[in-house]
């Protein structure tokens, strides 16, 4: 009895011992994992710092101000060129009814198609002055 | 030895007397044992009482052992980090981080870097004259001669070349030599560079604040976080400031342009929310680039706006004449006599543009007439005058987030000449920033407050304001300012669309204790839009000269005020504010709305 005990004693310290060792091993890799995931963060957070301070350099204004002036021909934006969205022209009516089934054939057939082209100066009229390409902003005094 | 070879005798005994009698085999082995006995332990021995003892020690040092390795194991449940986690981060120990600097847009104006620094274990190294040789070769800026004496010393830590790039790492890495490591330290760095230097300031090379803002964070608590070992986390919350790099970007351009122009020594503006009274640039060139701390040491190079003081000419009269206005002695229809010149003990006050009749508080603000402006200072009395100019901040220091202040220069013995002579900006420097911050609050409706860098709401300065004028003077003093841009002195600063008003200020430099005609200050303060106003800009140039384009002129109209314009037409858009075109007068606009409030 007393021996049967005894093994069972014995077995049962066996495997508790075995079952810490397994918990002791087992944490031990997961803090070494934590060390390393937080190594990974740290080493990511300098890197994006890093690309961030890079950014904030390339996308600093005296630089981007150098590079329009050398490969663009933009000018400085005028306070004529503003305008408020109430000024906005209405919205031209629809050549087209919005459900047709045909929409390009009744397109051909209407007469005056909007072009992105400038139109040809009708009876005689100059084009309007000083209309820069560029001015993409209608303005309301312009006209 | 003896013991041994006793048992090694005795071990075959029994095997060949196993056949013999029994009693016989008891007596003889009973011999041998006492034997034996003597032979190990000696003579008279208590055997029993022995091992009983040598148990005890036994289960002693076992019971010792394991109440060490239970110590340990609740240690390491109760402290779970204490060990694994920490062990990372040891190498942080000497790279102080700061918290980002961030603009109202959150646009990056300093952040840190990682880069790794170069240091040497000189009582590890094996051969001094191998590593100076090699380390020269891979770092040829750094000094040879110093760098064996480094080496040679007996010391245990030297720093031989802080934040060196990946590539030389890399390449000193492969040279292997012993006693010679890295350690990543936090760098800081502006990725504006000079664009807004005054404002932030810089570090040193131990990343501690020493100008600007930054000083002011470690002023803050930062740098006793770092002194107890703390702070070392890039995680700190980044400082977000009232500055916006676009129009800080746009006024620094428009500076150096304007310096350029017109061969001025500096130029110097600021833009102020006159409603929170965050001051959203301020820019004065010469500047220095904070990236290399070294340029910041020339003496031509320091903020003009908060380090210096200067006497501001002419805007003054603006603080002068709101001041009476505030009064009620004085209204807008009062005349005063600008006739002839103004003898004042051995001076001699004359007019820029002398108009030789009597003027009314509106003419003499857009003639800029001196005669005018004395007038009205003497019609208020010496006392009223400095209580008033004491009461919008012109007479104490002022503090702000920046280290770098100055004291105003204050007449020590106060009387009737100096009020005649501050009245138009002349006996008083102060801080072109608290001039500024006195103007905004005679055209913000009243209100004193107290310019801040850091981001601030309205309401946030609403608690903190203080009410110096009425609201009455405030737009009395707007429309003033919005007049003389329409047909007085500041007509080359009206910007179309955006409703600018403001006074030209022209101030003489004392040189060798006189004022100099020739060598000028002049200023520009800008308010708008004048009906409303939302910023103000001023515009300050050290010493213009005369150009073909300004016909020989140099006074403020002539250089700050076109300058001021410029930088209205870049920056007015940045800003929020939308163009308006077709505005009547302001006699209409400004007065006539201000007369219906009431």
């Amino acid at each position: 009895m007393m021996r049967l005990l005894n093994i069972c004693v014995i077995a049962a310290l066996i495997v508790a011992a075995v079952y810490v060792y397994k918990i002791k091993f087992e944490s031990t890799r997961k803090a070494e994992q934590v060390a390393r995931l937080r190594l990974d963060i740290r080493r990511e957070h300098d890197a994006m710092a890093e690309l961030r301070a890079q950014w904030s350099k390339l996308d600093a204004p005296v630089r981007i101000q150098e590079l329009a002036r050398r490969h663009l021909t933009l000018r400085m934006i005028e306070s004529r060129q503003f305008d408020q969205l109430d000024n906005l022209p209405e919205r031209p009516p629809d050549l087209v009814p919005p459900d047709s089934p045909d929409p390009i054939g009744n397109l051909l057939e209407s007469r005056d198609v909007p072009t992105g082209s400038i139109a040809a100066p009708r009876d005689g009229a100059a084009p309007r002055d000083g209309a820069a390409p560029r001015d993409g902003v209608a303005s309301r005094n312009g006209k | 030895m003896t013991a041994i070879d006793t048992t090694h005798d005795l071990a075959p005994e029994p095997a060949a007397t196993a056949t013999k009698v029994s009693t016989e085999l008891s007596t003889g082995l009973s011999w041998r044992r006492s034997l034996v006995r003597t032979l190990l332990y000696g003579r008279n021995v208590d055997r029993a009482g022995k091992t009983k003892a040598r148990l005890g020690l036994a289960i002693l040092v076992f019971a010792l052992g394991y109440s060490v390795i239970a110590g340990r194991l609740i240690m390491f449940a109760v402290l779970p980090d204490s060990h694994m986690g920490r062990r990372g981060s040891t190498q942080d120990a000497v790279a102080t981080a700061r918290p980002d600097l961030l603009d109202r847009f959150g646009e990056i104006l300093a952040t840190d870097v990682r880069a790794p620094s170069l240091f040497a274990e000189p009582n590890r190294i094996i051969d001094v004259d191998e590593a100076t040789e090699l380390l020269s070769a891979v770092l040829p800026d750094l000094d040879a001669v110093e760098l064996r004496e480094r080496l040679a010393s007996k010391r245990h830590f030297v720093w031989l070349k802080r934040d060196i790039t990946p590539k030389q790492r890399a390449e000193i890495y492969r040279l292997g030599l012993p006693g010679i490591g890295f350690l990543p330290e936090n760098k800081r760095v502006y990725p504006n560079g000079a664009e807004a230097s005054h404002l932030v300031g810089h570090v040193n090379i131990d990343n501690q604040g020493i100008a600007g803002i930054e000083k002011w964070i470690d002023n803050r608590g930062l740098a006793d976080l770092h002194r107890a070992g703390f702070g070392i986390d890039r995680e700190q919350e980044p400082i977000r400031l009232g500055v916006d790099l676009r129009v800080q970007h746009a006024l620094h351009d428009e500076l150096i342009a304007a310096r350029d122009k017109f061969k001025a020594d500096a130029a110097a503006g600021i833009v102020l929310d006159v409603r929170s009274g965050e001051i959203v640039s301020m820019v004065s060139v010469p500047d220095y680039n904070p990236n290399n701390p070294r340029e910041a040491l020339e003496p031509s190079r320091i903020n003009r706006l908060t380090t210096g003081v200067y006497e501001m000419g002419s805007t003054f009269k603006a603080l002068t004449i709101a001041m009476a206005l505030d009064s009620g002695k004085v209204t807008l229809n009062s005349s005063f006599d600008a006739r002839g010149s103004l003898h004042y003990g051995h001076f001699n006050i004359t007019d820029y543009h002398a108009q030789n009749r009597v003027l009314t508080v509106p003419e003499i603000f857009t003639y800029s007439s001196n005669i005018g402006a004395a007038k009205i200072a003497l019609n208020q009395g010496v006392e009223n005058h400095k209580a008033f100019l004491s009461k919008v901040g012109q007479l104490d220091r002022l503090r702000t987030e920046l280290p770098e202040s100055a004291e105003p220069i204050v007449p020590r013995q106060w009387g009737e000449l100096n009020t005649v002579t501050i009245a138009y900006g002349h006996g008083l420097s102060v801080a072109p920033l608290q001039s500024v911050m006195g103007v905004a609050a005679i055209v913000n409706g009243g209100y004193l407050i107290p310019p801040t860098f850091l981001k601030r709401s309205p309401a946030e300065a609403r608690a903190i304001a203080r009410r110096v004028v009425k609201p009455e003077t405030s737009s009395a003093m707007r429309y003033l300012m919005r007049l003389n841009a329409e047909k007085g002195t500041a007509t080359k600063a009206d910007v179309n669309g955006f409703y600018v008003g403001g006074k030209t200020g022209t101030a003489e430099k004392v040189i060798n204790g006189h004022y100099s005609k020739h060598r000028l200050m002049t200023d520009f303060m800008a308010v708008l839009p004048a009906d409303d106003p939302h910023f103000l800009v001023l515009i300050m140039l050290d010493e213009p000269q005369p150009t073909a384009e300004t016909h020989g002129f140099a006074t403020s109209g002539w250089n700050a005020a076109p300058v001021t314009a410029r930088v209205i037409t870049r920056i007015a858009p940045l800003l929020g504010l939308e163009p308006r075109f077709d505005l009547p007068t302001a006699d209409r606009l400004i007065l006539a709305a201000a007369k219906e409030a009431r």
